[in-house]
């Protein structure tokens, strides 16, 4: 037995010494090349002599796995996809940003973290004027992601939308309007769940409306820079709402812990986006007779972004991995493989959980992003910590 | 005489053994729920929803999944790199063990057999990168890693491993060597054992057990290190928890979770099993310093 063993860790060690070997690979060096004003043919020659891109993401490791197989395919650039986690993406991102050249070359951006990122300038850009047929990518996301400005430095690559989703067993007429909603909620306490806005998107949405149904609408908003004290001084009433409520509210952990309680049968309703859902669905999560629409009274959509990091190593394979996964073959693909609606604007998609007219007459944009960030903070002060 | 006998009080001792093996039986009940909820249930909660179909899902009210396939295990194989980081992750641990037993040996002689001003202190402090968040710990230690230019190399690797397993291991080996009597090495000085039988024929058997106690706890720190590989490692090298953690955080997909989870726990139950045969077969010889 010993002698087993003896012979096992001195395998596992001669292993590990023979894998210190050849890992690191010296990166090529970046061809010198004004990637502002060259043309896209000189920045695609320029992405081939660097010869590779490494891209971080934390969902759809299926879809980007492929399309880095088609990149390969399609330019001879090799493709390291690394699907992390959120946060840590983020963490190291941040954490290289003062070395002059980092390891990532291009990562997802989530609404979560705009702000942050947009205000430590981790991005290189603006790209929007570089990048091929930008103008067919969600316009709107291209300035503005989630209530946060982005000014053409984040690519869109997908669109998704919150909405509500309910289990057609348990609620036979799902709420429309605000109204009906405070009344489903009042005969059916703790059926209801949203998640806490400081942990995701889709509760963001869902306290961004109530701030519109109890305040007074989001129109008095539009164009502001910085939050302005006299609009946000009735606020009250929307924390107000929600302590009424808090014996009938399940705030839930994350955008995904509100579907996973959904399929638990904890409750029975929940603000979701729809990508999530589409995801949890495909892969046994979520029961498949779930629906899910945007009420009348409006829930807030929004997508993600790709953003070339600052230090990249491969500043033009990185663009051309944006032009890659924003051609209308790879949004289609990307479509059918995780029924993420596409960021092209130009291509008509069919069998979406949310349909186009619930898109169309009630999806609601975002107030600006002081205020989703005042927003956030007021919530855990004034509901969470209560 | 018959009837007698049957009236005969039971004696005590039999009352007693009858009472001790109530109590054993009790205890050994409790000990099995115990380790039914605390480790089976998750297991095979793991088990099963690693083994969900994705056309069936596992939903309330349902008490078991409709369907099972391999349909989650061939998804994380095919569009993961979960093999690439199995290579990185069972080469890096048993090296960083090594390393972290070669530098804890000295400082944990000192703290377990020596009196030094400032010990307690300096035993805490030990203890600060397993104390500390691990992200706040990679990130400041990246810098660090980044300055001499260890990040994105197989070497930095085994040594950020390395560094959070010496905490461990330092505290056990301590233990260890607080442990041995000091009339055994009395005994040895004055049958004229000089430092290196010392060291070979009473310390190194007798902190054996610690030693093996202190390389499981530096071999799963280092299978199971997430925040300092992420951040120093990728995208060169990937661990298992790399993976796991892109199912298990802000995207949580339980399916595809409990699969990278499956993957990674058992080899560490197996190392778990051998680990605790050795012990139980050399720990009374090993503190009597007879192996």
């Amino acid at each position: 037995m010993k002698r087993l063993i003896v012979a096992v860790l001195v395998l596992v060690l001669a292993t590990g010494i023979g894998f210190a070997g050849g890992a690191k690979e010296t990166p090529k060096a970046a061809p010198k090349i004004d990637l502002q004003t060259a043309t896209w043919d000189q920045i695609v020659a320029a992405a081939k002599a660097e010869g590779e891109v490494t891209f971080y993401a934390w969902y759809f490791p299926d879809y980007f796995k492929e399309a880095g197989v088609d990149f390969e395919k399609q330019y001879g650039i090799k493709a390291n996809v690394i699907v992390g986690d959120q946060t840590a993406n983020f963490n190291k991102a941040i954490a290289e940003k003062d070395q002059p050249v980092g390891t990532i070359d291009v990562m997802i951006v989530g609404g979560q973290w705009v702000k942050t990122t947009m205000d430590l300038n981790l991005f290189y850009g603006p790209i929007k004027n570089v990048i091929p047929e930008a103008d067919k990518l969600a316009p709107s996301l291209w300035e503005v992601q989630e209530g946060f400005l982005t000014r053409g430095f984040l690519a869109p690559f997908h669109r998704n939308q919150t909405g509500i989703l309910y289990d057609p067993e348990q609620v036979k007429n799902p709420p429309q309007t605000w109204q009906e909603l405070e009344a489903w909620i009042d005969a059916n306490p703790k059926k209801f769940g949203f998640c806490d806005p400081s942990k995701g998107g889709s509760g963001q949405s869902f306290v961004h409306s109530v701030i519109a149904h109890t305040t007074g609408g989001l129109d008095k908003y539009k164009g502001d820079t910085d939050v302005v004290q006299s609009k946000v001084a009735n606020w009250t009433l929307a924390w107000k709402w929600f302590q009424d409520r808090k014996d009938k509210l399940t705030i839930t952990m994350s955008n995904n812990d509100s579907i996973i309680r959904l399929n638990g049968g904890e409750i029975t309703m929940t603000v979701a986006w729809d990508d999530n859902v589409s995801d949890q669905m495909a892969k046994g999560n979520l029961f498949k007779r779930a629906k899910m629409y945007i009420p009348k009274f409006g829930l807030a959509g929004g997508g993600d972004t790709m953003g070339v990091l600052k230090n990249a190593p491969h500043k033009a394979a990185a663009l051309l991995w944006i032009r890659h996964i924003t051609t209308k073959e790879q949004q289609l693909k990307k479509f059918q493989m995780v029924k993420a609606y596409p960021a092209r604007t130009d291509i008509a998609i069919e069998g979406t959980l949310l349909t186009e007219e619930d898109r169309k007459n009630n999806a609601i944009p975002w107030f600006p992003a002081p205020y989703k960030a005042f927003m956030i903070s007021e919530f855990v002060k004034n509901v969470l910590m209560k | 005489m018959t009837s007698s006998l049957l009236t005969t009080p039971t004696p005590p001792h039999v009352l007693e053994a009858r009472r001790k093996r109530w109590i054993y039986g009790i205890l050994t009940v409790f000990f099995g729920i115990t380790q039914i909820l605390w480790v089976g249930i998750p297991v095979l909660m793991a088990v099963l929803w690693s083994l969900v179909d994705p056309q069936h899902p596992w939903s309330f009210p349902q008490l078991f999944p409709e369907k099972l396939s391999w349909a989650q295990w061939t998804y994380v194989f095919k569009y993961t790199n979960i093999v690439r980081a199995l290579k990185t992750s069972y080469s890096v641990a048993p090296l960083a063990v090594l390393l972290s037993f070669i530098l804890s040996l000295p400082t944990a002689y000192v703290l377990g057999r020596k009196n030094i001003p400032g010990k307690k202190v300096f035993m805490l402090v030990v203890l600060l990168p397993i104390i500390m968040p691990g992200m706040v710990v990679a990130l400041f230690l990246s810098r660090v890693f980044a300055a001499f230019h260890l990040t994105q190399s197989f070497f930095g690797l085994v040594l950020a491993h390395t560094l959070m397993g010496i905490p461990y291991m330092i505290r056990v080996l301590t233990t260890s060597f607080e442990a041995i009597p000091q009339d055994i090495i009395d005994a040895a000085e004055n049958l004229g054992a000089n430092t290196f039988v010392k060291i070979k024929d009473i310390f190194l058997p007798m902190v054996r057990p610690g030693l093996l106690a202190g390389m499981v706890f530096a071999f799963t720190t280092s299978i199971e290190e997430f925040n300092l590989t992420f951040v120093i490692g990728t995208p060169t090298f990937e661990t298992i928890p790399t993976i796991l953690y892109s199912f298990l955080g802000y995207n949580f997909i339980r399916t595809n979770a409990s699969v990278v989870a499956l993957i990674m726990m058992t080899p560490n139950i197996i190392l778990l099993f051998i680990v605790e045969r050795i012990l139980k077969a050399d720990y009374l010889s090993a503190s009597l310093g007879k192996v």
